[in-house]
């Protein structure tokens, strides 16, 4: 397989995630300012800072706004990382790669991308927004359903599988990191399970938590639900395991070795004492670790055969 | 109103579909009758459901402006164009006839040169020719072919003649949305493909494959096999990565190849580097190898010239085929074929006045008003002059440049390019087309049943190109008697 359909196709599965990831995260974050009593303050600077966007949505706008931060995060163009700018990359990439993908995925991507491109200014509006998300949300799970129903698990299908859990897993542990920071000030608050019970709901791991883990949102549990489960596909354990399948099936091992590490990491993990204190440094060790291994894999993999730097595509190095 | 074959208007010229108002030619009875029968409003619903899915489907061709690039759905018409496959038959023995001459004069061209000894070619054309690539002297591609992929433009006239227009043999495009064009058919008329005799025409990319991958040098059963595009932003990119994906065949850019000092070309992969037998290159010659052509070239592969004239890659089209793909040796092709293979020419050519000619350039300064002229060496319908269309301020302009450069010019006289009935909003009104059929040549030859037909969307306009305002239809050859 070309370096290059590698590398394009690991990041079209990025981009997807990323744009389905934000979707839920403000879908989350809206239905429970619904739940806040009125005169609470909430900021929506954290959405922010989940992405690592904070910087960038200073040099355009002024204030935090919830208009604002919508418009920043759904569709501006100055944003690389908003939900519209990641449908367009994912949709150009696709158009790259189009002869190693079952044909139907260029078209449903496109459509998806047709459908952001006309829907994504009514979603700046509350009374809009769940269903334009939900309908993002949903023609993307389409499109994983689509390449999952009918793709060969071959080495293109590794890639898009990589490119998908490095950056679910990046995500979970960004959502963690913010939910633990807004929720310090307020232990003991009658909002404090309220807060651990959004983070689910970010994550969209509340049914599943409740399901298999207790009914209250107790801070120890939830860190080890999203953090180790090996059962939620959304949990940290979860994307490192599937990780470890694909690159399993791929030549090459230094991002193996990179990826055991993480994974040390998290088998040594006590999550009473993360509840209690250091999760933000912890998250931020597990962050640094998937940046490695995106490096990695970029050096193994799109840079092989290819001794000078490639033009990189990492737009968007989460470091 | 439902769409009545009666009221379609008429027209001084030849209509494909139509002999008179109300009276199908022989082949399109069929048709007439059942878009007759259709239920107002019909024809316009299915045409609105076609066009979503051609969005849907992104089949789409980027045009160049000002404005920056736009990705342009593809204008689709949905009634038909019919061809009776006796009359094809006679048309596909002509194509094949005549790219056979092509490649011989192309091989001949590179060797002896005995057209020109003999002076049937004149030596000026071949001096002054501009696709005549010195770095080809003395290579000897597999079979001794150099045009593998050819896309012939024939126009019918008035009285009915069938002529060829030109000879596209650098990286003719199109045969996708050809592909494209009948299954958007059969989705939007199921019934139509019930009731004609259509000759299919899905099997090109198969056809297409085993060409490609009889020219690669290692004996084998899975050559490895590459598109070679400029990029997503060429305004074929569309068709450059449909073939790839029908074919099964990477679709390479230049910097995903490396020629190495054994002279072989290598693709860069996951796992390194991976050898190449057979590049469908879709860029232009000069762009091909920077050691060789325009150095500034990153579209290309350095030592990709060194790789092929050694016989460790197949290119399609060769380089330097282009030769024959130029507008002035245009008008000695029917010379080509008397010489070479002492046939007379099945396809006539379009009447053509050479301004290197000091008669013809009277002749064709005196008529600009009357007269088409086209650039030698341009595609896509750039650089011409259509007279009767023009003002005297454009024709006197295009006189400085016919002087300047007469070996560069030929002219010829507009023909009234035959119609097919589109539709315009809610009714079918006559439209000028072309046929654009797909010749492939190896060991064998191999003809498209029927080919892409262009249609000028707007009323009167006699350019079919995509990128000025073209459309295109579905082409039908049929059964005589269906």
């Amino acid at each position: 397989m070309l370096a290059r359909v590698a590398e394009n196709l690991y990041w079209m599965a990025r981009y997807l995630e990323r744009a389905e990831d934000t979707a839920r995260l403000i879908n989350a974050t809206t239905m429970m300012l619904i739940d806040m009593p009125r005169g609470a303050s909430f900021g929506w600077e954290a959405l922010l800072t989940v992405a690592g966007l904070d910087e960038l949505f200073k040099k355009h706008y002024e204030e935090a706004t919830e208009t604002a931060v919508m418009n920043f995060l759904i569709q501006d163009e100055h944003n690389p990382s908003s939900i519209f700018a990641c449908i367009h990359l994912a949709r150009e990439n696709t158009r790259s790669f189009r002869e190693v993908l079952p044909r139907e995925s260029w078209e449903w991507v496109n459509e998806l991308y047709l459908y952001a491109k006309a829907h994504m200014n009514q979603a700046l509006d509350r009374r809009k927004r769940l269903e334009v998300l939900t309908e993002i949300i949903r023609r993307r799970q389409a499109v994983v359903g689509l390449l999952s129903g009918t793709m060969s698990r071959d080495e293109a299908f590794q890639f898009l599988r990589l490119g998908r859990n490095v950056e679910r897993a990046d995500m979970t542990s960004r959502v963690l990191d913010v939910s633990y920071a807004l929720n310090l000030p307020r232990e003991g608050s009658q909002y404090y399970d309220l807060i651990w019970m959004s983070t689910l709901k970010a994550l969209s791991a509340y049914q599943m938590f409740r399901r298999h883990v207790s009914i209250r949102a107790k801070g120890s549990l939830v860190l080890a639900f999203l953090l180790n489960d090996p059962k939620f596909p959304r949990s940290v354990r979860h994307c490192l395991n599937e990780m470890r399948a694909a690159l399993d099936e791929l030549p090459g091992d230094k991002p193996l070795r990179t990826l055991r590490g993480i994974q040390a990491g998290l088998d040594n993990a006590d999550f009473r004492a993360l509840a209690k204190s250091g999760l933000h440094k912890y998250c931020d060790t597990l962050q640094a670790g998937l940046a490695e291994l995106s490096g990695d894999i970029a050096d193994t993999y799109f840079r092989a055969a290819n001794p000078q730097p490639a033009v990189g595509q990492d737009l968007f190095s989460q470091a | 109103m439902a769409i009545d074959c009666s009221q379609y208007p008429h027209t001084d010229g030849f209509d494909e579909l139509l002999s008179a108002p109300g009276a199908p030619r022989s082949g399109a009875e069929g048709l007439c009758h059942f878009f007759s029968g259709l239920p107002p409003g019909e024809l316009e619903d299915r045409h609105r459901a076609v066009d979503a899915a051609i969005m849907a489907a992104g089949i789409t061709f980027t045009v160049y402006s000002e404005a920056g690039n736009i990705d342009r759905a593809w204008p689709f018409d949905v009634v038909p164009r019919i061809i009776e496959k006796r009359e094809w038959e006679r048309i596909e023995a002509g194509l094949k006839q005549r790219l056979q001459a092509l490649n011989l004069c192309i091989q001949d061209l590179y060797h002896e040169q005995r057209i020109v000894k003999d002076k049937v070619l004149p030596a000026e054309v071949l001096v002054d020719s501009r696709n005549f690539r010195s770095a080809c002297v003395g290579a000897m591609p597999r079979y001794g072919v150099w045009a593998h992929i050819c896309g012939t433009d024939l126009v019918r006239d008035g009285d009915g003649t069938v002529y060829v227009l030109e000879d596209n043999l650098r990286v003719p495009s199109g045969v996708s949305y050809m592909l494209e064009n009948r299954q958007l058919m059969k989705r939007l008329f199921p019934e139509l493909f019930a009731r004609y005799d259509i000759l299919p025409i899905d099997d090109y990319t198969a056809q297409l494959y085993d060409m490609l991958a009889s020219l690669s040098p290692r004996p084998g059963d899975r050559p490895e096999i590459a598109v070679l595009t400029p990029g997503v932003y060429n305004s074929a990119y569309f068709e450059h990565s449909y073939l790839a994906q029908q074919m099964g065949a990477h679709l390479v850019e230049g910097p995903d190849l490396v020629v190495l000092d054994d002279d072989c070309v290598y693709m860069r992969t996951i796992e390194g580097l991976t050898r190449l037998d057979v590049i469908y290159r879709r860029i232009d010659d000069d762009f091909l190898d920077p050691e060789v052509f325009r150095p500034d070239s990153t579209l290309g592969v350095p030592g990709l010239m060194r790789a092929w004239r050694k016989g460790n890659i197949g290119i399609a089209n060769a380089p330097g085929a282009g030769v024959a793909d130029d507008k002035v040796v245009y008008a000695f092709v029917p010379q080509m074929i008397r010489y070479y293979l002492d046939e007379e020419p099945i396809l006539p050519n379009v009447p053509s006045y050479l301004c290197m000619y000091e008669k013809d350039l009277e002749y064709v300064l005196a008529n600009l008003e009357k007269l088409v002229v086209k650039p030698a060496n341009e595609s896509g319908g750039y650089g011409m002059l259509v007279g009767p269309k023009s003002t005297a301020e454009e024709c006197a302009k295009f006189a400085d440049l016919i002087r300047a450069n007469p070996r560069n010019y030929m002219a010829q006289p507009t023909l009234s390019l035959s119609t097919v009935p589109t539709l315009c909003e809610g009714n079918l009104e006559p439209r000028h087309v072309d046929l654009r059929p797909f010749i492939l040549q190896a060991k064998d030859l191999y003809v498209t049943s029927g080919g892409l037909t262009r249609v000028a969307l707007r009323r009167g306009s006699l350019v079919v190109n995509s990128s000025q305002g073209g459309g295109s239809k579905d082409t039908w050859i049929v059964q005589d008697s269906w």
